[in-house]
């Protein structure tokens, strides 16, 4: 793995905004998306990056079937009102598209750094932005990247599942909104009819007990980029729960009669993804699978024996929360802020490093299977929400 | 090779990111107990539990009950504050 600098294209804004990237500049005026840099990878270690990516999906659906048995829910912070319907949607499996294992590299080994399974961005960097900079610049090379046709792939597969139209719901940032833009554009190539709404702008009718478009149309389903957590501490989230299993009156419609299980209205993430999104997963990855080379050891309520650590909240988003702690005091981040919800408490990892930059790898998953990777750079041991998009390619 | 063979894009690069809305019915922003708000508080996405309900009727004064209306907008979008809800 090697960290290797180039010309960026000519007119490179224009470029990628051409493919849809439109926010590419940081506030402060520095470029979001970087190709004035690139990692190389040999043919092998994107191999053991796909092999790690499934193992720990792997892992992660023996968490969430010991989650459920042993009745963890309460003390990872899910509120009670929820868990009967993540543990109906666990059982019904209704559709699951996507999520990203962020991963550290450092050349040696590969360790989890946490599942953004929930509500994972990147996704169009990772897909499209990238791939076209292949072509331009290096058209002979290859990348770890079969995103683009595995999600055509996945609504394919989704088509008789669904209803008509699928809606697709961000909050307001631009990030958001052209990233779900890219996922309909995936869902209209498979098959769908798709339309946009904000989140703010769906309704509830409670009369017809059902969630409603702007022209007061029943939806039917739904893909949010917006956290589980978030939508069922809000004035609807009684209201989404009601639509779900095992409240919800059952629908039968379609030629799959298995969708009647899956409640009147169709979450895209289901909700039983609030287990992975949960940082306390990744306690429960190394209680459950002690000593294995692809974890750190990672711990509820403490830091135990751990020297150097990093403290997630369970919740936490964007790297907000985060504080790293070497030998008793804190070298990034802050122990202060919201210490209501708990931590998890996680061994510091060794990173790939380079130009300054400390590097995370974004392993994607679609339909469960390894499809891609977007690599994330930082100034810090923190990766954030100003953190730059680095391409990558492989010989 | 692991990379996409093509990567066509048919929405993306044309997409309206406004959405037009299409509401026949008045409507009013209020609380979780249904008491009628200054519209800016259904505006700003910073006050907790405002949200519209559309068709009802009320006194037209801040505090007042909203009646009869069964279609209410914005219970969901209000913690994001129009911010990321993607990581």
């Amino acid at each position: 793995m090697r960290r290797l600098t180039v010309n960026p294209r000519n007119s490179w804004q224009k470029r990628v905004e051409k493919v849809g990237l439109t926010y590419h500049t940081l506030p402060d005026g520095s470029p979001y998306w970087n190709e004035s840099a690139y990692w190389q990878f040999t043919s092998a270690e994107i191999d053991r990056f796909e092999a790690a990516t499934a193992e720990l999906q792997k892992l992660a659906l023996s968490a969430g079937d010991s989650m459920l048995d042993q009745d963890r829910l309460a003390q990872m912070g899910i509120p009670k009102e929820a868990m009967a319907a993540i543990r109906a949607a666990w059982n019904n499996e209704p559709p699951a598209i996507y999520g990203r294992f962020d991963l550290a590299y450092d050349g040696t080994s590969i360790k989890l750094l946490e599942y953004n399974a929930d509500t994972s961005t990147g996704l169009l960097e990772a897909s499209v932005v990238q791939w076209y900079w292949l072509q331009d610049c290096f058209p002979d090379s290859d990348q770890f990247n079969s995103l683009h046709e595995k999600l055509i792939a996945k609504w394919k597969d989704l088509k008789d599942y669904t209803t008509s139209p699928v809606y697709f719901a961000s909050g307001g940032s631009e990030e958001d909104s052209m990233t779900v833009s890219y996922l309909r554009d995936t869902a209209e190539q498979g098959g769908m009819r798709t339309q946009h709404i904000g989140m703010h702008e769906i309704g509830w009718d409670s009369k017809r007990r059902c969630f409603v478009d702007l022209n007061n149309r029943p939806m039917g389903t739904l893909f949010k980029l917006y956290p589980w957590e978030w939508l069922l501490n809000e004035p609807f989230g009684p209201n989404a729960l009601s639509t779900l299993p095992p409240d919800s009156p059952l629908q039968e419609y379609g030629p799959r009669k298995g969708r009647r299980q899956w409640g009147s209205m169709l979450w895209i993430e289901p909700i039983w993804k609030m287990m992975w999104s949960n940082k306390a997963l990744l306690a429960i990855l190394w209680e459950l699978n002690p000593g294995h080379e692809l974890l750190l050891p990672a711990y509820l309520g403490g830091p135990r024996h751990l020297r150097r650590y990093v403290r997630k909240p369970l919740l936490g988003r964007e790297g907000s929360g985060i504080a790293v702690v070497q030998d008793g005091k804190v070298i990034a981040g802050s122990l202060d802020g919201d210490n209501t919800q708990g931590h998890v408490y996680q061994a510091l990892a060794t990173m790939a490093e380079a130009a300054g930059k400390t590097a995370v790898f974004g392993s994607w998953v679609i339909d469960g299977e390894p499809a891609g990777m977007g690599i994330r750079e930082s100034s810090g041991p923190v990766t954030n929400n100003t953190s730059c998009f680095v391409p990558h390619l492989f010989r | 090779m692991r990379k996409s063979q093509d990567v066509r894009l048919v929405l993306l690069t044309s997409i309206a990111l406004s959405m037009t809305a299409c509401r026949n019915q008045p409507q009013n922003c209020v609380d979780s107990k249904n008491r009628l708000l200054s519209p800016s508080a259904c505006q700003t996405g910073g006050t907790s539990g405002a949200h519209y309900v559309y068709g009802g009727s009320s006194g037209g004064h801040v505090g007042d009950s909203v009646v009869g209306g069964s279609l209410t907008r914005g219970g969901f979008g209000s913690l994001g504050g129009f911010g990321e809800g993607g990581e």
